[in-house]
């Protein structure tokens, strides 16, 4: 723990939107009604793989309240992609991107995939004249197998697509056995021989699951053009400029000419990365020259909404020494794309690299590819990659410990990364914190490690622990461009203004930024008003995703607070007769540091600079920042479960999490971010099971009372710590927090099933039926 | 599709309005009187809890409901919580222990949280969860939500 030495960073402040959200007066998308707005649906295609041969609208026009249908004939031809991560770049298409998406295609690939829309004057007329939409296909075959799309003679999803040149354009490719894309890390050392020193080798194959991340607000997007042609958009924004940017290179439009303006989400948890619908929804706008609101259906959000990244094989071959020195590590990842590869590419590097940071840096090589089938697209959840790796790899870590004859733990703890060894990035870039380890002690102690694991299990319902480790990013720099900002002004009450724009999704950010601006500027928490939520105020910002918020907007709220506070101080320091370094502001007062009774209130200085006649100035601070590194958050997850070997069931009894995020600026989000990641990670693991027909590719679960969240009754004994280990090149030591929450839990679980019941289980989620079904298997041997 | 006058009393005011006959409360409240605060989160399938509001005291489900068998019936959504700008303690509390992320669950949580302490202001842990069980939330993993329905129970 580290001793509190501020006013306001480290503090449980409640959230800045909290009074808001408690009396029903924040509105969010699905709350936002213009003037003159029509209702958006959209047609989705009954078929797993069709041509569309002839669409004819008129009967649905004809209905009295519609006022547009769009077609592929409506909408732009261009190829793009709906992964919005490519725009992390100046060229705006990245290695592992390609362009296969269109707004509406001449073919179907998946059911659900779109077909056309409709705009009218409520939700019931579009979803009627949705109906009257007549549109004839010509059936292909599917196939809804990785492996079995990639042999020969399978049915082709795509022909041509757009893939990065080497002038950093996106030019033409024929693709080949439904691979969208292969990529591949570029190996370390020498594999091979890697192999060749150790002592026992280890490889396992892992299944993982298209969990859905199921924000409780589905998708709903607004857009509306001013008499200027002038586009602004409402949706649930991630990342509005990267939004912007694809927006204006479809549409071939100014970027200038698109405002993306955020409300309150319901969520995020990755899905607002995606461009996905916007662009249909701007189509109907533009068609029928009035402002549209595009709703997804809880129904919709299920079965067309891009999900989480799967694998399917992930295989995982790992080199260990008898004395436990981990030698080699090679990864071979059949990535599930869907039918457009989207973030597919992306979280495939992710899964295959993300663990460096955890365990010693060993000879390794990994490649991914990632295929194309006839299911729902692979976009992005958080996670992004790391929980599949993981689930993975801290089982065959288990495994190895075992077969060494070593404690799990000691096995763990004798690979650790340490200080300075090469980061994400390599050695360029080297870790420059890690209390790992210290999170494995504290949890070992309080799930009860020693007394628990490894015991004789005997009864029907037999008990086990479980470990697992991660790593994670704050942010993906240098591998992409991760510009934030920050600005900031004084009011003449020495109050500020502090403009930022991380998601809405309800991460708490505004609220820490709030607090890192008011430490700097010795203010007191609620003199920051916090203003974000229009591209056209805010400064260029990335956004949030792959846990860069606190630490890169954070970064630039610190720079823009330093910047505004020296040019505060500097003009006390000339009504006060000292020299600007001499003096400090807390508590809204300037004093000088040698002489504190020396001093003046901070309003004095900001009103006389307003008002004044002849020497006008108002304090600003402004940031347009970039890291330079990427410090891993960590996180170890320790879990007891109870396994019922007649049923199958498995029960989580405990599950202690520890972190280390560096300095939590608000330990309640840190806290809160810990435990709802965990809610999904245990979803993940056990409860979230999205079911596909196999025959017609149609989904199943399509609504909360098939697939499963946790409810509060699902919920275990809890029990968060926060290890806080400043980081020094995060804002007041903070590293990366979103998205380790939600990593641990299957890899935990699993590894408590083995203690508990002597079964590994590869496949997610771990149902009964996988574990009856492999302690069936266990007995026969 | 039959349509009727009916009078609505929705945190202590009538409304007079012309309802088509399968319209549901949580449509009338949201799209009619421009409460927004409660939610839709499922299919109207009664699967998530955001729409819950109370109908004499009573937790209800306003996307199953329709508004015809509520009309003249004391309606108390999220708006209606708070009382001359004084926040209830459910609501203090929700802020005050971390309970609101996104928010989208939070006016079906407090109001499910409000039944449960009119009814039994002095719950166990188990208690709560159990009141709970019906209102989904994707954030929070629900540890804040019950600590903070603890703490308003005490005050």
């Amino acid at each position: 723990m580290v001793t509190q030495e501020f006013s306001v960073v480290g503090k449980r402040m409640p959230d800045v939107s909290g009074v808001e959200k408690v009396t029903g007066a924040a509105k969010f998308t699905s709350d936002i009604y213009l003037p003159g707005m029509l209702i958006g649906k959209v047609l989705h295609s009954p078929h797993a793989h069709a041509r569309i041969v002839n669409i004819d609208t008129s009967k649905a026009e004809r209905l009295p309240g519609v006022e547009a249908v769009v077609t592929c004939k409506d909408v732009p031809k261009k190829q793009y992609t709906g992964c919005l991560m490519n725009l992390q770049s100046y060229s705006g298409i990245e290695v592992w991107g390609v362009h296969d998406v269109r707004v509406l295609d001449e073919k179907v690939r998946y059911v659900g995939d779109a077909v056309a829309a409709v705009a009218a004057v409520n939700e019931k007329v579009a979803e009627e004249a949705l109906e009257l939409i007549d549109v004839e296909y010509e059936q292909l075959p599917a196939v809804f197998d990785e492996i079995e799309a990639m042999k020969e003679g399978a049915p082709r999803i795509h022909d041509v697509v757009q893939r990065r040149q080497d002038d950093g354009t996106p030019g033409d490719e024929a693709v080949e056995r439904n691979i969208g894309v292969h990529v591949a890390h570029k190996p370390v050392g020498d594999v091979e021989k890697g192999f060749q020193e150790a002592g026992y080798i280890i490889e396992e194959r892992a299944y993982t699951s298209k969990q859905r991340q199921a924000p409780l607000e589905t998708f709903q997007c607004i857009a509306s053009f001013n008499a200027e042609g002038k586009l602004t958009l409402w949706t649930q924004f991630q990342v509005p400029n990267l939004m912007k940017r694809m927006i204006a290179y479809v549409f071939d439009m100014p970027v200038g000419m698109v405002r993306a303006k955020g409300e309150y989400a319901g969520g995020g948890f990755g899905a607002g990365l995606h461009l996905f619908r916007v662009p249909l929804c701007i189509a109907l706008a533009k068609k029928s020259g009035k402002p549209v609101k595009l709703i997804y259906s809880r129904r919709e959000e299920f079965t067309d909404r891009p999900t989480r990244e799967t694998f399917g094989p992930y295989t995982f071959k790992m080199g260990v020494k008898k004395d436990g020195t981990i030698t080699a590590v090679d990864r071979k990842v059949v990535a599930m794309a869907g039918a457009y590869v989207e973030f597919s590419g992306l979280s495939s590097l992710i899964a295959t690299s993300v663990g460096n940071t955890v365990y010693r840096r060993q000879n390794y090589k990994a490649e991914a590819d990632v295929v194309y089938t006839n299911k729902l697209p692979s976009g992005a959840m958080r996670g992004f990659g790391n929980p599949g790796e993981t689930f993975i790899r801290e089982q065959v870590m288990d495994e190895a410990a075992e077969k060494i004859g070593m404690d799990a733990l000691e096995f763990r703890l004798k690979n650790l990364c340490q200080l300075g060894d090469p980061g994400t990035f390599g050695p360029d870039f080297p870790l420059t914190s890690i209390a790992l380890d210290e999170c494995i002690k504290i949890g070992a102690e309080k799930i009860g490690w020693k007394e628990k694991h490894g015991k004789k299990k005997e009864g029907v319902r037999r008990k086990g622990v479980g470990v697992s480790c991660m790593a994670h990013n704050s942010g993906a720099w240098p591998v992409h461009v991760e510009h934030s900002s920050a600005h900031i002004k004084f009011n003449e009450d020495a109050s500020i203004v502090l403009t930022v724009y991380p998601a809405t999704i309800g991460t708490g950010a505004y609220t820490s930024l709030a607090q890192v601006a008011a430490e700097v500027l010795g203010l007191p928490f609620e003199d920051v008003h916090v203003v974000w939520g229009d591209t056209d105020v805010t400064l260029w910002e990335t956004g949030s995703h792959a846990s860069r918020t606190m630490y890169i907007i954070g970064s630039a709220v610190y720079e823009a607070a330093t910047e505004a506070k020296g040019k505060l101080l500097n003009r006390a320091a000339k009504k006060l007769g000292v020299a600007a370094d001499e003096l400090d502001i807390k508590d809204r007062r300037i004093y000088v540091k040698a002489n504190p009774g020396k001093g003046i209130a901070a309003a004095e200085i900001t009103k006389e600079a307003i008002y004044s006649h002849y020497d006008v100035e108002q304090f600003t601070g402004s940031s347009s920042y970039r890291p330079s590194n990427s410090p891993p958050p960590y996180q170890a997850v320790f879990t007891e479960v109870e396994v019922d070997t007649e049923t199958g069931e498995v029960k989580v009894l405990k599950m202690v999490v520890v972190s280390d995020s560096g300095r939590a600026i608000n330990p309640m989000t840190v806290e809160g971010q810990m435990e709802g990641g965990a809610a999904q990670g245990m979803g993940y693991a056990l409860w979230e099971e999205p079911v596909m027909d196999t025959t017609t590719g149609q989904v199943l679960t399509d609504d909360f009372d098939t697939y499963k969240i946790a409810t509060t009754l699902d919920m275990p004994e809890l029990d968060t710590v926060l290890v806080e280990q400043p980081d020094p090149t995060g804002p007041f030591g903070a590293k990366g927090v979103g998205e380790p929450g939600a990593v641990n839990q299957a890899a935990s679980i699993a590894n408590a099933i083995y203690d508990a019941v002597g079964v590994r289980i590869w496949e997610l989620p771990i149902t009964p039926e996988k574990v009856i079904k492999a302690l069936k298997e266990k007995k026969g041997k | 599709m039959r349509k009727e006058i009916a009078t609505f009393i929705v945190n202590g005011v009538s409304y007079e309005e012309l309802i088509e006959s399968n319209m549901t409360l949580l449509e009338l409240l949201r799209n009619k009187l421009g409460f927004t605060g409660t939610k839709q989160g499922c299919a109207a399938s009664g699967n998530c809890g955001a729409c819950t509001v109370l109908v004499d005291g009573k937790p209800t489900l306003s996307c199953l409901t329709l508004a015809w068998t509520v009309r003249g019936r004391n309606i108390l959504t999220i708006e209606g919580l708070a009382k001359g700008g004084i926040l209830h303690p459910l609501q203090k509390a929700f802020i005050n222990h971390g309970a609101i992320q996104c928010g989208y669950c939070t006016p079906g949580m407090v109001i499910s949280s409000k039944a449960l302490l009119d009814e039994n202001p002095n719950p166990t842990k188990e208690e709560v969860k159990a009141a709970l069980a019906g209102n989904l939330c994707r954030c929070t993993g629900y540890v804040k939500i019950v600590d903070a329905v603890l703490a308003a129970a005490k005050k």
